[in-house]
């Protein structure tokens, strides 16, 4: 047998799935966005929020901690990134790692005290939220250090080089580069999922103190989740703010984040793989319809429709459009196919 | 003289902890007998104000304006409990905390945003109470006003819990609710109460709130944050708890303002609250 057949027949459905998912992210923007640089901006959002979605799925998902300062977490990425580059005269691809690496170290921490103290989910929340107020509390009022709230400019990552060789500009090369590292990033997470460190964390989630009597190290798991999630939000920190070629704390508060990746991964399912590209992608959509609205004067109404939908999406929707789509588009297209088409064909070879 | 600053800063001190007590219990009673943490407190509270405030358009009487205003919020807190907490109290156990906090979450969002569109602006109501003037020391009208106003309601409370028959209820409830049940107590009903009680007691701590200072529908977030902190510091289940830990909170906020600035006494707020829930946690199921 060839390597290809074997490596084929190898793949899982999840390895298709990413493909899959990758080949469309890839083609998509050059469909709909053109020259638009607007649009082309739209799609990196999108890109952002859905791997900020992963992590609070690894972390809240998956292991049940409530992370409500994802985003102080994404604005210790960036400012780390982008304070040390400037202090030191490097190019903010080199400091990159110190972002991550910061808002990792500090969900490390976290995790590994709200584990070793048992923390219930209100605990972790609550104390979490409070994480997030005190950073932003820090990055507005030390002024020295942060800009304060008029922030500074931000335009290191970016790879001019491209851009003039394909004579493309700096949305569409961000837009790639971030592609690549949402790959990745989906790729993490569905093989952690798949592997023992997936199985330990299920059996967290449904019953910690089954689990531990199996061996399963809760503390090292959950610690190791936030650990993941925290490098995760640390990374993608510092695109955000090439994105918006700008860094500011009012780019990191609750509203803007922490709550819009909630809903997107409520919306798209939680624990699932796609989930969190697809709620992204609904959220904001409806945003830009929402924002941009043709029904005059629509666009203030903005955060009150937020909040419906959070209500809305917890109280009747909890699983989301993934499982949802599972559940019920996929077997009802199952059924009919056994039922109905299969004996058509059937009685008509006959 | 510097004794007089410290005296009258703690007395500031004890008036802003009596406040955030009164929140803060809002949010135990509340917890502690259905499991939902209302994050949508803080907007109850401004609600209150806005509300007062509209009123007094139409008459000029500011106490009969704020009794009205927290009638109205009262009411809006019935409405709520009566519909979505309806559908909260559907699940059990953690589902339920989980729900409540994203259905309240939604909730104070909605009611912001709402509050936002017709209501931007900040508001104050005034209590013509004078500052009063003893042995050198000036105490503001609002805060005898606060102190008064919440030590008040902390005692009713008190005497509500010990000893009238739903206050015994409530406290069944909240211990034991399959036996409180087995005695013919309805646990639905006294959490509507409570939770009609809470809502008023937010509005109460809106009102003395805004009598020292300008508020925003943004405020209401900050209200909640403060009453969430309190509530878990002082432990979520515990009403004594609660009232200490508010004043604590409330004396430590305000002497970090008058020796530091403002914005690094939220700081200190924060890394106090920080600390005390890592050190201290308690079993919340």
């Amino acid at each position: 047998m060839s390597a290809i057949s074997t490596f084929i027949d190898g793949r899982s459905r999840r390895d298709y799935t990413l493909i899959g998912i990758a080949v469309v992210l890839a083609v998509l923007p050059l469909l709909l966005a053109g020259n638009l640089t607007h649009r082309w901006r739209l799609f990196t959002s999108l890109l952002i929020f859905s791997i900020l979605a992963i992590a609070l799925n690894i972390v809240f998902g998956h292991t049940d901690q409530l992370y409500l300062f994802l985003g102080a977490l994404t604005g210790i990425g960036a400012y780390t990134t982008a304070l040390s580059a400037n202090a030191v005269g490097l190019s903010p691809w080199l400091t990159l790692p110190l972002g991550s690496l910061a808002a990792g170290l500090i969900c490390l921490i976290v995790s590994y005290i709200a584990a070793k103290r048992r923390m219930t989910v209100i605990l972790i929340s609550i104390l979490t939220l409070s994480i997030q107020l005190a950073f932003m509390e820090f990055f507005v009022g030390a002024r020295s250090i942060t800009g304060g709230s008029t922030g500074f400019n931000f335009s290191g990552l970016r790879i001019v080089f491209i851009e003039n060789a394909l004579g493309v500009s700096s949305a569409v090369v961000l837009y790639y580069l971030l592609l690549a590292v949402f790959v990745v990033i989906l790729g993490i997470y569905t093989y952690l999922m798949r592997s023992k460190f997936g199985m330990a964390f299920n059996a967290i989630r449904q019953d910690e103190v089954a689990a531990k009597s199996r061996g399963v190290n809760v503390v090292k798991h959950k610690t190791l989740a936030g650990l993941v999630s925290g490098l995760m939000i640390g990374f993608v920190g510092p695109f955000y703010a090439q994105s918006e070629q700008y860094i500011v704390p009012g780019m990191f508060t609750f509203e803007v984040i922490d709550l819009l990746v909630l809903i997107m991964l409520i919306l798209g399912g939680i624990r699932t793989m796609l989930g969190p590209v697809i709620g992204a992608g609904v959220l904001l959509y409806l945003n830009e319809v929402l924002l941009h609205s043709v029904l005059d004067g629509f666009s203030v109404w903005r955060t009150a429709t937020l909040g419906l939908l959070l209500m809305f999406l917890f109280l009747y929707f909890r699983q989301g459009v993934v499982p949802f789509y599972e559940q019920t588009v996929r077997s009802k297209a199952a059924t009919l196919i056994e039922n109905r088409v299969k004996p058509a064909l059937n009685r008509s070879r006959e | 003289m510097v004794i007089g600053s410290i005296i009258e800063v703690t007395i500031d001190g004890f008036a802003r902890g009596l406040l955030f007590a009164i929140l803060g219990v809002g949010i135990t009673l509340v917890f502690g007998l259905g499991g939902i943490l209302n994050i949508a407190i803080g907007v109850f509270a401004i609600i209150a104000v806005i509300a007062t405030v509209v009123i007094l358009g139409t008459t000029s009487n500011v106490l009969v304006a704020i009794v009205l205003g927290i009638g109205f919020v009262g009411l809006l807190g019935l409405g709520v409990d009566r519909t979505l907490l309806s559908q909260v109290y559907r699940s059990e156990g953690e589902e339920r905390i989980l729900l409540g906090i994203f259905v309240t979450l939604g909730l104070a969002i909605f009611l912001e945003g709402i509050l936002y569109v017709y209501y931007p602006l900040s508001y104050s109501l005034s209590h013509g109470v004078p500052s009063l003037g003893i042995l050198g020391i000036s105490i503001r009208g609002s805060t005898q006003v606060t102190i008064i106003t919440a030590t008040i309601i902390l005692g009713l409370l008190f005497i509500f819990l010990q000893q009238t028959y739903l206050g015994k209820a409530t406290r069944t409830v909240f211990q034991d609710e399959m036996g409180a049940e087995l005695s013919g107590i309805e646990p639905r009903r006294i959490r509507s109460l409570i939770f009609v009680l809470s809502t008023v007691i937010a509005g109460i701590a809106g009102v003395l709130y805004s009598f020292s200072r300008q508020v925003t529908v943004g405020t209401g977030f900050e209200l909640t944050i403060f009453a969430l902190l309190v509530a878990i510091v002082g432990g979520v289940r515990s009403l004594r708890g609660t009232a200490l830990a508010g004043i604590f909170l409330g004396l430590v906020v305000t002497f970090a303002n008058w020796l530091i600035g403002a914005y690094v006494a939220k700081v200190v707020l924060f890394v106090v609250a920080i600390l005390v829930l890592t050190i201290k946690p308690e079993d919340m199921t």
